[in-house]
């Protein structure tokens, strides 16, 4: 809808509504006289003026009106026919060169369309939509990881970035998970757990590896060929000064020669008495066994060791048989010795770790039990939801096989939480799909339905309150639901919906990239850019918690400065670092079309770009994005364009495959003009006057910024509350909207218009509505 | 000899922004070329793309043949002169409209590995193609740890869609595993440095690696059964999304069994420091992700990689070398003298990094020759002139001698139409890849 058909919106908006009420009668829409209408009506204007080019396969730009036979067959190509509408109330389509298009006829054909393509959408139950797996996108995760286990979890900012559909990156379409991203979840999880779990420090340990080659047998043996090789019975000895008394092991790499069936055996000693006396299996020459002799040390004073053979055996070869020879190798000899595990201090606890580990095997009577005991509160807080019994008896598993391998308790529970941590349950959104009741599609779970409304309004899993009230199944009494939305509002978590929703409807993100020229715009630099944001975001978020009307974003008479942002903007009498509510009347500021950050993201390093300032309200505030430029943007005969901005405008615009747009464009962003690239006020452009003046599409002249958001607050109201709803649910949903979703974008308006648009019953009205309560289907076009 | 502590193998350095010389351990050469074997020439491929396309005319040598003279963007390839081929008349049908109007930007970046069409959307139901990389990678892949390695300097785009309706997964990922799933870039120097040499000192434990990998077994083997069983009560859509998780969870677990592949001895760490993070500066920036090129190259880390230099459509300008003006905008030069020259300078300067990172492989030896020889390094855009979106006659040239399969660089030129796919098929079978087809290939392209 363009801005020249906004005075008819009301009514074709309540006509819209009437069809509401219309369709919900059973008999439902009359095909009959549809048929009529588009064979004796529709048909013929087509065919004068739009089938000359759109038929068949070599249609110009692909879009072809030539294979619809019938009203009902329109509905299967639904977008096709939303763009023939937007071209017709542009007024590029037709072109010049075909068949005049009467006024009455191009209103008959958009109003045509328009009702049919969206008769139907409103029954009894339309499709409240799909929504595709969403995995938590960087900023969810890193909220979900502090919120759940109150640790912040830096590098989360490093996380690949996530792509972004429909302008935002919660898209469950979009958000891929590429290996390397998966890399990092495990990584991240290795780390957060060791944060949140304390594990008892590895005592002091003791090793001392024996150089074979200084060893020297009492007979029998010597070191040659890197080992020590007895030949024939005998024994080394060496001496140990062991630090502790306790327990120690001589660790022996042994090989050896076996005769008949027997390998050598290997006696070991301390101080002279007998520790141990084995036989090495082990035969061959390149590999060793490790073989551990526990002892406990009785002395801090010298200790001594042998390793003695005992079983040689030698014969010569005889009566074909070959020769038998029993030997032993010692490749490796050391002594170790650890101390147990010195337990964490009490005063040394986190209160993430007292959270997590509420039971030990000594408390709980067995590893499982305490595990059990440990993981079940937090993973399902994870999961945001119960845990069901076979994980939660998978995760103790987990913590069980880990203590059996010699791991502690806690190394094993660590585990379990990495293992939660890169669980689908955990990095994805869940939503089970139910099945169909009847004629009604299924409601979300109540879990589901909690968590949707927390990764709404908080970037971040639900909390206790929405979890106890999921789980008494109240969450969804509309008292209840709009107490909670009060309080998640009001809570500081908020500043999230602030920052990635505003952020990313108002583009306020690609700040970032924006970097003016620095001699053009010496007073601009990082903290002035971190300001106008800051200004931008507390304006939203004042918006949202005083629950003002959504209108007031476009012309509010006050915005939020401190003395640093007041002096860039020269607006005095501002003082101090504090931001704080500053009235802009006589200062030449109103609503958010005049802050910084929306005016410096519109611009170009050098200039300001009118015609970016006007996409932006075309495609931000009015929910129209200008079509797209025809393919390969034609060359400019005439050469280089010369004179001032609006010069070049119009130079640019007496191209006829330019104007179309660009006069939808320009004129928006001409206004806007008292601002420079980086939003401060300006009379005069390089010593040229400014001149604000243009015509709206509609006609209206409009001279200046207050005169154009005068007209988008007056002449534009729905079509502004409606562009902030469809990307406020679009944002709400993670998904695209489709066509079925007007009717709920439709019965929000209602509300809405009823009640000046207030801040907090749009959020309501997000909420209940069918596509954020319910499971529908997916529906390829 | 007595108490043993664990040591960091490796000493972080913090702050070094600025380009290191790379000083190699014989014991990162891959282990083949250490003890003199030669039997296996590893083939490298490698894909650089730069946005908006080129200024042509000082792109296009004027003579053809193995005796061309570099023109002004290529100067500053003088030293490789004889590893270039520059080839004029590549096509890249796929970025064209074909009736979906404007976006040639997110087409082309979509396009320029893939040789498809990409779908037309902004949201749902992405679709473009397996990328070269990839398809190389499922034949050649395995033989380094890490299959492929996906760089760049810019991260996706944060917000909008990004070009006339299609969806910034087009315009800010070259690589494409499948027709839906992109995969994203590391553009921190950091990052790629702890992915390529571990990130030993987070995680000391006091234990031994392997006792730590089968530990993240045991983590795998869990989440596996988790998707899994989602898998069988998820609808389609969704279970587009447990399949990249069971993808990304089978590459991780390859990388754990996989670990000992990495061929650069007991030592393990390169004497290069740790880079500290992305630096502000763009060509300090650009140079260390060059030199984390190297560095993954030359530690046979891996043997295929791509590089976005910046997302498609990318409209910063370059103050440091006197262009204030965004890229994007100046290439629509409407043809000011001016702006097209500006337009150049970005071009030669980026041209001017590109040989940073070619210097650096071409000092070191491999098999009797240097690295550089047995490498396909292919650098251009999918765009030709900014101004006219046309995707004719790119800008393309490859850097390297393919193991000695090109004697010589040379300008070749070929007919209008000609699929820069063919040069993407010829690549293949260098590779000893058996492929007939890639992309919208006609045949292997021929020359030299």
């Amino acid at each position: 809808m363009t801005l020249s058909s906004t005075s008819n919106f009301g009514v074709a908006f309540l006509w819209f509504y009437c069809c509401i009420s219309a369709t919900n009668n059973v008999f439902g829409i009359d095909w009959e006289k549809r048929n009529l209408e588009f064979s004796t009506v529709i048909q013929p204007i087509l065919k004068k003026v739009c089938l000359d080019c759109h038929s068949g396969s070599e249609a110009d730009a692909g879009l072809a009106l030539s294979h619809f036979q019938n009203a009902k067959s329109i509905l299967k190509e639904r977008n096709t026919w939303a763009k023939v509408i937007q071209r017709l109330e542009i007024g590029d389509m037709p072109p010049a060169e075909a068949a005049p298009l009467s006024k009455e006829d191009r209103a008959r054909l958009t109003d045509w369309i328009r009702s049919t393509i969206n008769d139907i959408e409103c029954g009894l139950t339309p499709n409240p939509g799909s929504v595709t797996l969403r995995r938590l996108n960087r900023f969810e995760y890193q909220n979900t990881i502090r919120d759940l286990l109150g640790i912040t979890y830096k590098p989360a900012e490093g996380f690949p970035g996530d792509d972004v559909g429909y302008g935002f990156d919660n898209i469950g379409d979009v958000l891929t998970l590429p290996p390397l991203l998966m890399e990092k979840y495990f990584q991240a999880a290795e780390e957060i757990s060791q944060l949140a779990i304390k594990t008892p420090t590895p005592g002091p340990a003791f090793e001392s590896r024996i150089k074979l080659e200084d060893l020297k047998a009492d007979r029998g043996g010597s070191f040659k060929g890197g080992k020590f090789a007895f030949v024939s019975n005998g024994k080394v000895s060496f001496d140990e000064t062991l630090p502790w008394k306790g327990m120690f092991r001589l660790e022996a790499g042994l090989a050896g020669e076996a005769v008949a069936g027997e390998g050598p055996k290997v006696r070991v000693s301390i101080d002279g008495k007998k520790l141990k006396e084995i036989e090495i299996k082990t035969q061959s020459d390149d590999k060793a066994e490790t073989v551990p002799f526990p002892f406990r040390n009785n002395s801090t004073k010298k200790t001594t060791l042998s390793i003695e053979f005992t079983n040689d055996f030698y014969a010569e070869p005889k009566d074909g048989k070959p020769k038998q020879d029993r030997n032993l190798f010692i490749y490796d000899l050391k002594v170790v010795g650890e101390k147990p595990p010195i337990p964490v201090p009490e005063s040394e606890l986190t209160p993430v770790h007292r959270m997590i580990v509420r039971s030990t095997p000594q408390s709980d009577g067995s590893v499982l039990k305490a595990a059990q005991t440990c993981i079940q509160p937090i993973a399902s807080k994870a999961f945001r939801r119960p845990i069901k019994k076979d994980e939660l008896e998978r995760l103790a598993k987990i913590v069980v096989d880990a203590t059996e391998e010699g791991d502690s308790y806690e190394a094993g529970l660590q585990l379990a939480l990495q293992a939660v941590l890169v669980s689908p349950h955990f990095l994805f959104k869940v939503e089970v799909p139910a099945s169909k009741k009847a004629a009604e599609y299924p409601l979300l779970d109540d879990y589901e339905f909690a968590t949707r409304l927390s990764y709404f309004l908080w970037s971040s899993m639900p909390d206790q309150e929405l979890l106890q009230l999921a789980t008494k199944k109240q969450l969804r009494d509309p008292a209840v639901l709009k107490s909670q939305i009060k309080r998640m509002l009001e809570h500081r978590r908020s500043s999230e919906f602030v920052e990635n929703f505003a952020g990313q409807w108002l583009n306020l993100r690609k700040l970032d990239q924006f970097e003016p020229s620095k001699t053009l715009f010496p007073q601009w630099n990082d903290e002035i850019k971190a300001l106008v944001r800051i200004e931008t975001y507390r304006f939203f978020q004042f918006m949202m918690r005083n629950d003002q009307s959504i209108l007031r974003l476009l012309d509010a008479d006050y915005t939020f400065l401190n003395e640093k942002l007041a002096k860039f903007y020269g607006i005095p009498g501002v003082q101090g670092d504090e931001f704080r509510q500053v009235s802009t009347k006589g200062h030449k500021r109103m609503g958010i079309l005049t802050h910084g950050s929306i005016l410096a993201v519109t611009s170009n390093p050098t200039r300001t770009s009118p015609v970016k300032r006007g996409k932006w309200i075309l495609d931000n505030l009015l929910a129209t994005p200008p079509p797209p430029a025809p393919p390969g943007v034609p060359e400019l005969e005439k050469g280089e364009l010369r004179g001032t901005v609006r010069q070049q405008m119009e130079q640019h615009r007496a191209d006829p495959a330019c104007a179309s747009c660009h006069k939808l464009m320009d004129p928006l962003g001409m206004a806007l003009e008292n601002y420079d690239a980086v939003g401060r006020w300006r009379t005069t452009d390089k010593g040229s006057p400014i001149d604000t003046s243009g015509e709206l599409p509609n006609g209206e002249s409009i001279k200046g910024p207050g005169d154009l958001i005068k007209s988008l607050r007056e002449k534009n109201t729905d079509q502004f509350a409606r562009c902030v709803t469809e990307k406020m649910l679009i944002y709400a949903l993670g998904r695209g909207l489709e066509y079925y979703d007007r009717c709920a974008v439709d019965k929000i308006m209602v509300k809405l218009t009823k009640e000046d648009y207030r801040f907090s019953l749009l959020i309501f009205e997000i909420v209940s509505s069918d596509p954020f309560q319910r499971k529908g289907v997916r529906e390829e076009l | 000899m007595k108490k043993q502590k664990p040591i960091s193998r490796r000493t972080v350095l913090r702050g070094l922004g600025t380009a290191v010389s790379l000083p190699f351990l014989e014991a990162m050469m891959p282990v083949s070329f250490a003890r003199g074997n030669v039997l296996e020439k590893p083939m490298r491929m490698m894909f650089f793309m730069v946005p908006n396309g080129a200024h042509m005319p000082a792109w296009t040598p004027t003579k053809e043949g193995k005796s061309y003279e570099l023109p002004p963007i290529l100067q500053p390839l003088a030293k490789h002169r004889d590893s270039v081929s520059v080839f004029t008349g590549l096509t890249l049908d796929g970025a064209r409209d074909h009736g979906d109007g404007a976006g040639d930007h997110a087409r082309s970046g979509a396009a320029f590995l893939t040789g498809a069409h990409p779908r037309k959307t902004n949201g749902a139901d992405i679709k473009n193609s397996i990328s070269i990389d990839q398809f190389a990678a499922n034949s050649i892949g395995s033989k380094t740890r890490f299959t492929t390695l996906e760089l760049g300097l810019e991260g996706s785009a944060q917000a909008g869609n990004c070009d006339s309706g299609y969806s910034c997964a087009y315009s800010s990922n070259l690589a494409w595993r499948n027709e839906s799933s992109p995969l994203a870039k590391e553009k921190d120097p950091s990052a790629v440095f702890d992915r390529l040499f571990g990130n030993g000192d987070k995680v000391s434990e006091g234990k031994n690696r392997g006792v730590r990998l089968g530990r993240r077994k045991s983590v795998l083997d869990f989440v596996q059964e988790d998707a899994k069983s989602l898998q069988r009560q998820l609808g389609q859509a969704d279970n587009r999304k447990i399949d990249e998780y069971l993808y990304a969870i089978r590459d991780v677990e390859n990388r754990v069994l996989n670990g000992d592949k990495l061929k650069i001895g007991e030592n393990g760490v390169p004497n290069f420091p740790r880079p500290a993070g992305i630096p502000r500066d763009w060509s300090e920036h650009c140079k260390l992700m060059m030199d984390m090129t190297a560095l993954a190259i030359r530690s046979d880390a891996t043997r295929i990689l791509t590089f976005m230099y910046r997302n498609e459509g990318n409209n910063d300008g370059y103050p440091q070398i006197g262009v204030a003006e965004g890229h994007h905008d100046l290439s629509h030069h409407g043809k000011s003298e001016e702006k097209q020259a500006k337009v150049q300078k970005i071009n030669t300067y980026h041209m001017e990094h590109f040989a940073y990172l070619l210097d650096n492989l071409a000092s070191a030896e491999e098999a009797g020759g240097s690295l550089l020889d047995n490498c396909m390094i292919v650098y251009g855009s999918g765009i030709s002139d900014g101004d006219r979106h046309n995707h004719d006659d790119l800008p393309i040239i490859m850097v390297g001698k393919a193991g000695g399969k090109l004697a010589k660089g040379g300008h070749w030129k070929f007919p209008k139409n000609t699929p820069l796919c063919n040069l993407y098929l010829w690549m293949l079978q260098q590779s000893g890849i058996n492929a007939t087809q890639f992309g919208d290939s006609t045949g292997v392209l021929e020359f030299s």
